[in-house]
């Protein structure tokens, strides 16, 4: 019965894992670009879900939808004013420019709410529910499950709608996009928002069931790159796979060897993928 | 062909300046400030060769200092080993590291390079600091008092700034040698287009692999002097993050893929950075931080060939609009 | 026996047939042309003839030596020089430069390959101290023929390296082309313009939708209905569209 209750833990932090990562391989999938500040979008949605409950108050719809709305708008503001600028440039500014940003946001927020570890005040999802003789507290399971069908409405957003095919007709050629009157540089931001956003709300999910500090930025932002590795670069659903895997080994890990060994084997299994299937870190899922 | 004699006299002039620094300014202050100097432009010139000159950007650098650090510490704790019998030891782990992450990931396009070193640095990290075998978290210890010369333990700081000197004279000669010769247009080739430069018989792994070699070497030789001069080591100050970006942000600053570029870096960024941990005490290092981020960011979005691209490119507009004026 | 020989070369992407079983036999000193239209395979076929993709089948051999899945440096080292079609210079780096890269494939002391591509250079007409960045399209077509010529090879492959030159430019280039023909060098040229292919080579190979749909001298190919059809008279077709 431990196994299941371990296995449903792992699934359920797996789906928010896939969520924030749908967000990174987006980006990757349609500019080439991986960014190495998307663990710190995760960490600032936290954040932003704690301040909106400590001043405006509201419930997990509010705050999810503040941190998805605030992570978005900094995301299309750090495509216009950053990421646009160095596209084009050599590789040292395409990397540093996202590096640099994910180590001031990371020790902003160090500097700003301490290394303390925070948690979400008491909100309405508290309590725990048994199904089957497993116990579930509620808070992860709205979170999974919320993450599950966020993931998988971009993923609707992303294959059904005209957004979606503008975001397509973009990354496949920019030129040719921009004769058929679609402006990249607003569906790129919007990209960008896109990917900020599920990183936000992602964020927003996680704090209401598990306590941070503003150190899990890296983390996640790591996990992320594990999560996209296995999935495939650009690929949503590959993301959602992968999210639920990972998810599903760390907690298998962190019960049968210990906590502190959780994120070891995601970076390990990292390096091993890097080995034994670099075919799949190049090809889309 | 004015240039080359200006140049020589600059070095000269360097070299000198650097030779006589801690004659002129004596106390400890000034030494210490020194050898950090040294520390960190011999760091920043060895993580220029592949991320500069080759264009391969880590942002992991710190795993090869840590072994380098780690690797003497570890022996004569084990042992009682005299570090520098450690320090070749530490340059082989180090090589295994390299070809470790190198042969899959640079492959692909940099982008996978560089997120493997990030994972792969923090792995390290992570697993030291659980390791009892290497310390875990507190670390390893050198000699408290050296048994001899060969302990490089010394009460002054003078020979450490010394062989910090030679050490980082070293670098830059072989740098300097690679730049004019084959390997040093082969990398810069691949940095300016892998595709073209294959196209012209340059074997790009084989060219991208020898450039992490060497980098990983002189990176380890410098995480084994921070070890010796200061006689410890914990998973922070060996495999820590701020190790990578102290030496990507000095060498970005001053001008990536330039000879003294990583100089010119160290030689800002350091002076900087005692001053302000001196103003804001040991809780001013989340503000460096915070300081270090936005200088990357703006290096990034401006100046990406750093200051060294700049005053050239100064130098050129003044000399055009001398012309101009003749 | 032929100095580049490719046999049946086929090369799919997914389930899209970009080239599928082209031949070419290139004997010593020959200058080929390779037309067709846009998307027809040339550009395909010609990457795998420089290594820069391996082709899903066939057999490609350079005096005898099988090349078919050697990787570029490999085809370089071997004696296939190629140009791209958009050119791929080493922006950051002088015209002198740029063409060292090359001379050091076969001249390992800097010395030695610095007067190599000085001479090269100055075949050219390009200033060796110039930056690649600050040249027109015209000067960097030029610098990548430099560039090649620097490797010493023994087939040239030139990937529409006259394409948008001035007609005076154009004159210039192919008076180049030939004075590089004349040092012995086997030349490979896809271009869409025919008055280079009319005047520079004796013999033509047109691909439409992957396939050689004719061979032999400009004169007859220019003749050939299937040709004629291929480039005027023909419903579009959809797989056209690729390249």
């Amino acid at each position: 019965m431990i196994a299941v209750q371990v296995i449903v833990g792992g699934l359920l932090l797996g789906a928010i894992y896939a969520l924030f990562s749908s967000g990174l391989t987006l980006i990757w999938g349609m500019m080439n670009f991986i960014n190495f500040a998307h663990g710190e979008f995760v960490m600032l949605g936290m954040y932003a879900a704690l301040l909106v409950v400590v001043w405006l108050g509201g419930g997990p719809v509010t705050f999810g939808a503040a941190a998805a709305g605030a992570l978005f708008a900094l995301g299309a503001v750090i495509y216009l004013s950053l990421v646009r600028h160095v596209l084009r440039g050599p590789m040292l500014a395409q990397i540093l420019s996202t590096f640099g940003l994910a180590l001031l946001l990371r020790y902003a927020a160090f500097w700003w709410f301490s290394a303390n570890y925070v948690s979400l005040p008491g909100n309405a999802l508290s309590g725990t529910i048994a199904i089957g003789g497993i116990f579930i507290p509620v808070a992860q399971l709205v979170a999974g499950v919320a993450a599950i069908v966020l993931t998988l409405l971009l993923q609707l957003l992303l294959t059904r709608t005209l957004i979606g095919s503008a975001l397509l007709a973009v990354a496949e050629d920019p030129g040719a996009a921009m004769l058929m009157g679609i402006r990249p540089d607003r569906i790129q931001a919007l990209a960008w928002g896109l990917s900020a956003g599920s990183a936000g709300v992602a964020g927003a999910l996680l704090a209401t069931a598990y306590p941070w500090s503003p150190s899990v930025g890296e983390t996640f932002g790591l996990i992320a790159f594990v999560v996209v590795a296995f999935g495939g670069f650009g690929s949503v659903l590959g993301s959602l796979y992968a999210g639920l895997i990972i998810g599903l080994i760390q907690a298998a890990s962190a019960f049968w060897l210990g906590a502190i060994y959780k994120d070891v084997v995601v970076y390990a299994l990292f390096v091993a993928l890097l080995w034994l299937r670099p075919q799949g870190l190049m090809g889309k899922a | 062909m004015t240039k080359l004699p200006t140049s020589r006299v600059g070095v000269v002039l360097l070299a000198a300046g650097l030779l006589v620094y801690p004659l002129v300014f004596t106390g400890a202050f000034y030494h210490d400030v020194g050898v950090s100097f040294l520390l960190a432009a011999i760091a920043a010139s060895a993580w220029n060769i592949v991320g500069g000159y080759a264009g391969q950007i880590s942002v992991g650098h710190s795993m090869f200092f840590g072994i380098g650090a780690y690797t003497p510490l570890l022996f004569y704790t084990l042992f009682g080993w005299s570090p520098i019998a450690g320090i070749p030891v530490a340059i082989v782990l180090s090589l295994g590291l390299a070809a470790l992450i190198g042969l899959p990931t640079l492959r692909l396009s940099g982008h996978y390079f560089s997120m493997a070193t990030i994972a792969v640095a923090e792995l390290i990290r992570l697993l030291v600091s659980t390791w009892s075998f290497v310390g875990a978290a507190i670390g390893l210890q050198g000699p408290a008092s050296g048994r001899g010369w060969w302990d490089l333990t010394f009460r002054s700081e003078l020979p450490y700034y010394y062989i910090f000197l030679a050490v980082l004279g070293l670098v830059l000669a072989v740098t300097a040698a690679f730049e004019s010769r084959r390997f040093g247009y082969y990398v810069r080739a691949i940095k300016a287009g892998e595709r073209a430069a294959k196209s012209l018989g340059v074997p790009v792994l084989q060219t991208k692999m020898q450039a992490l070699a060497l980098s990983a070497v002189f990176t380890s030789v410098a995480g084994s002097l921070y070890a010796v001069k200061t006689g410890f080591v914990d998973p922070g100050s060996g495999f820590g993050i701020l190790v990578s970006v102290q030496m990507v942000i000095i060498a970005a600053l001053g001008g990536a893929g330039t000879l003294y570029g990583p100089l010119l870096g160290a030689l800002i960024l350091i002076p900087l950075q005692t001053a302000t941990n001196n103003w804001l005490g040991g809780g001013g290092s989340g503000l460096t931080f915070i300081i270090y981020g936005g200088i990357i960011v703006l290096i990034a979005r401006f100046e990406p060939g750093g200051l060294m691209e700049l005053w050239y490119r100064l130098r050129a507009k003044r000399w055009r609009k001398l012309d101009a004026a003749a | 026996m032929p100095l580049l020989e490719a046999t049946d070369v086929s090369k799919t992407f997914g389930s899209f047939r970009a080239v599928s079983g082209a031949s070419l036999s290139l004997d010593q000193g020959e200058i080929v042309g390779l037309i067709g239209p846009n998307g027809a395979g040339k550009s395909t076929f010609f990457n795998c003839l420089a290594g820069d993709m391996p082709p899903s089948a066939g057999r490609i051999t350079l005096d005898g030596i099988d090349l078919t899945y050697a990787s570029a440096d490999v085809h370089a080292r071997a004696g296939i020089g190629r140009t791209f079609q958009v050119p791929a210079t080493f922006e950051d780096m002088s015209v002198l430069d740029n063409v060292m890269v090359g001379a050091f494939l076969r001249h390992a002391h800097r010395d030695e390959a610095r007067a190599r591509a000085g001479r090269i250079v100055s075949l050219t007409g390009l200033r060796p101290d110039q930056r690649a960045r600050s040249l027109g399209t015209p000067g960097r077509k030029r610098l990548e023929i430099a560039r090649v010529l620097a490797t010493e090879p023994r087939v040239m492959l030139l990937d529409e390296a006259l394409a948008g030159l001035t007609p005076g430019e154009l004159q210039e280039a192919i008076a180049l082309v030939r004075k590089i023909h004349e040092t012995g060098v086997t030349i490979v040229i896809v271009e869409h313009i025919m008055e280079v292919i009319m005047t520079l080579t004796r013999r033509v190979l047109v691909f439409n939708q992957g396939h050689v749909i004719a061979s032999g001298t400009p004169e007859e190919v220019v003749r050939d209905e299937q040709v004629i059809e291929a480039y005027l008279g023909r419903p579009f077709r959809r797989e056209d569209r690729r390249d």
